[in-house]
């Protein structure tokens, strides 16, 4: 089952379903890798939260995408991790330090503008 | 009669067949007892009355359960089942029933204050009458009396390891409902303003507590779509490196949902002594007053705060 | 021991999902509520996820235990892979940032109330965890 990648405007949203196999995963993440580079988007929006789980596995993918993305010249936001989720990835250990996080959709896109401005006003 | 409202429903003591057995087992209850007991039948029967109004009169002279005695139906329901257990008591059936009959009025009495050892003086005195009523059944044959005394004892001990369980129970129960209610209290989530969120923390922190707290928090951060929250601590009783961790770990999961947590009123003393302890803290933010810590939110959050310009004065000379 | 025990077999990354679902149900069934279940949930998923990567084939049993009046849940981890050779140091917190060697065993340790586990090498690893309602 494909995970759907909108794009809006020049960010890509990608919407996890519940209970996404370990395949869904790896394939987002070389279809996010196509895409950047293709549809020159500012950043890639990661919606978590329909995930009643995120556990070692998915935590290293989602890192992998974000350093993946960094290397196009682009952001990433993870959005959505429910508290139940967030309180047991403590517990486990998983920290996703250095990747940026935001509530919702909303707070993410608005997240990754602020930083492409940041940066195109810090000047080329 | 007491109205079926006072009873809560959800109480249920009920014992497996299993557990009711090994208590037969605990107090020695066997068949020839039984026999003994039932054969006592006519005599508890003829006195139920009296031994009713006695137990409860002893209970009313010391002083005790006060409440019981204030409402009628209360007292009234109570004497009745009562009255009903001195029946039972001698009927030779102990099973699921007979222990709902007697964790029912035990319940009655925890609900009108009757404590433990109140009760079992007022038992002790009825068995008392008990034994004094049978010695006096069977003036030839002393030995056979007092042999059907010690087997009516064990179903009264069977009895009153049933309603004791049910008070010490209902009494624990009462307390962990009380710390629930106080934690409730301790809690409150404010929102300041937009995205902002106030955590005024008051009293100990135990594991549980601070469960409940990260909980709390990361539902209303959620709820509120807080991109800030400061969580003031001036108020924690025992800051030590538990505490501590706790603290880091909810700051930990708030940052995985997007939001950032400031601490507020943790002092330079108490900051120095957990980094001693070996408690990171490089990973929080953290002020020493509250105010500074606001004002540090509002920034982070990108408000800025002007004074206005002072009205000209309407109170004139 | 187990009375009506519910047993998953772990041969790829989807059965570690079913897995999860069916703790998560046992779960709810017993009347675990809120985080707890996500707790039990990810602490599965991770000795779960550990059968596929080290020992490529396994199961897990769910049931239901009872102590003292508490009621819980037990997971069973059994697989017959290559063993794990140091336990203490896996059992050691290896979790820094993209380790991938990084076994789940201390974070499920965390997450759960009771943990055992026992390994022999050549042979396989069984662990044994239990959360308890409160």
């Amino acid at each position: 089952m494909a995970i759907p990648i909108l794009k809006q405007a020049d960010v890509l949203i990608a919407s996890l379903q519940a209970d996404p196999t370990d395949n869904d995963l790896i394939q987002l993440r070389d279809e996010l890798a196509d895409r950047i580079g293709r549809l020159r988007s500012i950043g890639v929006v990661i919606d978590v939260s329909a995930l009643d789980v995120m556990d070692s596995f998915a935590t290293r993918t989602l890192r992998g995408i974000a350093q993946t993305t960094r290397l196009r010249g682009a952001d990433t936001v993870i959005v959505g991790i429910q508290p139940d989720v967030a309180f047991a990835m403590v517990q486990l250990g998983l920290t996703l330090d250095g990747i940026v996080t935001a509530l919702d959709l909303e707070e993410g896109c608005a997240r990754l503008r602020k930083y492409a401005d940041d940066e195109a006003s810090r000047g080329s | 009669m007491l109205d079926q409202q006072s009873l809560p429903s959800s109480f249920q003591f009920s014992l497996r067949d299993a557990d009711i057995e090994r208590r037969k087992i605990i107090v020695d209850l066997a068949a020839e007892d039984i026999s003994r007991i039932t054969a006592l039948k006519d005599v508890i029967a003829q006195e139920g009355d009296r031994y009713t109004d006695d137990f409860f009169r002893y209970l009313r002279d010391l002083g005790e359960a006060p409440a019981l005695f204030g409402r009628r139906d209360a007292f009234a329901e109570a004497k009745r089942r009562k009255r009903e257990h001195l029946t039972a008591l001698t009927n030779g059936v102990y099973d699921q029933a007979y222990v709902e009959q007697r964790a029912a009025l035990a319940l009655l009495y925890s609900r009108y204050g009757l404590e433990t050892r109140a009760f079992l003086g007022a038992f002790h005195h009825l068995l008392r009458a008990l034994g004094g009523d049978i010695m006096k059944c069977f003036p030839d044959d002393p030995n056979g009396a007092f042999q059907r005394f010690m087997s009516l004892k064990k179903v009264v001990f069977f009895d009153i390891g049933i309603i004791a369980d049910v008070l010490m129970s209902e009494r624990e129960r009462t307390i962990s409902q009380q710390q629930d209610a106080i934690r409730e209290l301790s809690t409150p989530v404010l929102q300041l303003r937009d995205g902002l969120l106030i955590l005024p923390i008051i009293g100990m922190i135990d594991s549980q507590r601070a469960k409940q707290l990260t909980d709390d928090l990361l539902r209303a951060i959620r709820a509120n779509r807080a991109r800030m929250v400061v969580m003031d601590i001036t108020g924690v009783a025992a800051v030590d490196s538990k505490v501590a961790n706790h603290l880091i770990q909810t700051v930990a999961a708030a940052r995985l949902m997007g939001s950032t947590v400031i601490i507020t009123g943790l002092s330079a003393d108490v900051a120095q002594a957990l980094v001693a302890l070996g408690v990171d803290l490089g990973k929080i933010t953290t002020t020493a007053d509250l105010q500074g810590g606001l004002e540090e939110a509002e920034r982070l959050l990108g408000y800025r705060v002007v004074r206005l310009a002072e009205a000209p004065g309407r109170l004139s000379a | 021991m187990a009375a009506d025990a519910t047993h998953v077999v772990i041969a790829h990354d989807g059965d570690i999902v079913e897995a999860r679902r069916k703790g998560r149900e046992l779960a709810q069934r017993i009347g675990f509520v809120g985080s707890d279940l996500t707790i039990i949930a990810t602490a599965i998923s991770e000795i779960a996820r550990n059968i596929v990567v080290y020992a490529v084939h396994g199961e897990i049993s769910l049931s239901e235990a009872d102590y003292g009046g508490r009621r819980g849940i037990v997971v069973v981890a059994r697989d017959e892979g290559p063993g794990i050779p140091d336990i203490e140091r896996a059992m050691r917190d290896g979790y820094s940032t993209g380790n991938s060697l990084g076994l789940g065993l201390p974070g499920a340790r965390r997450l759960m109330d009771d943990f055992e586990i026992m390994s022999t090498v050549g042979q396989g690893t069984t662990v044994t965890m239990r959360k308890w309602k409160r």
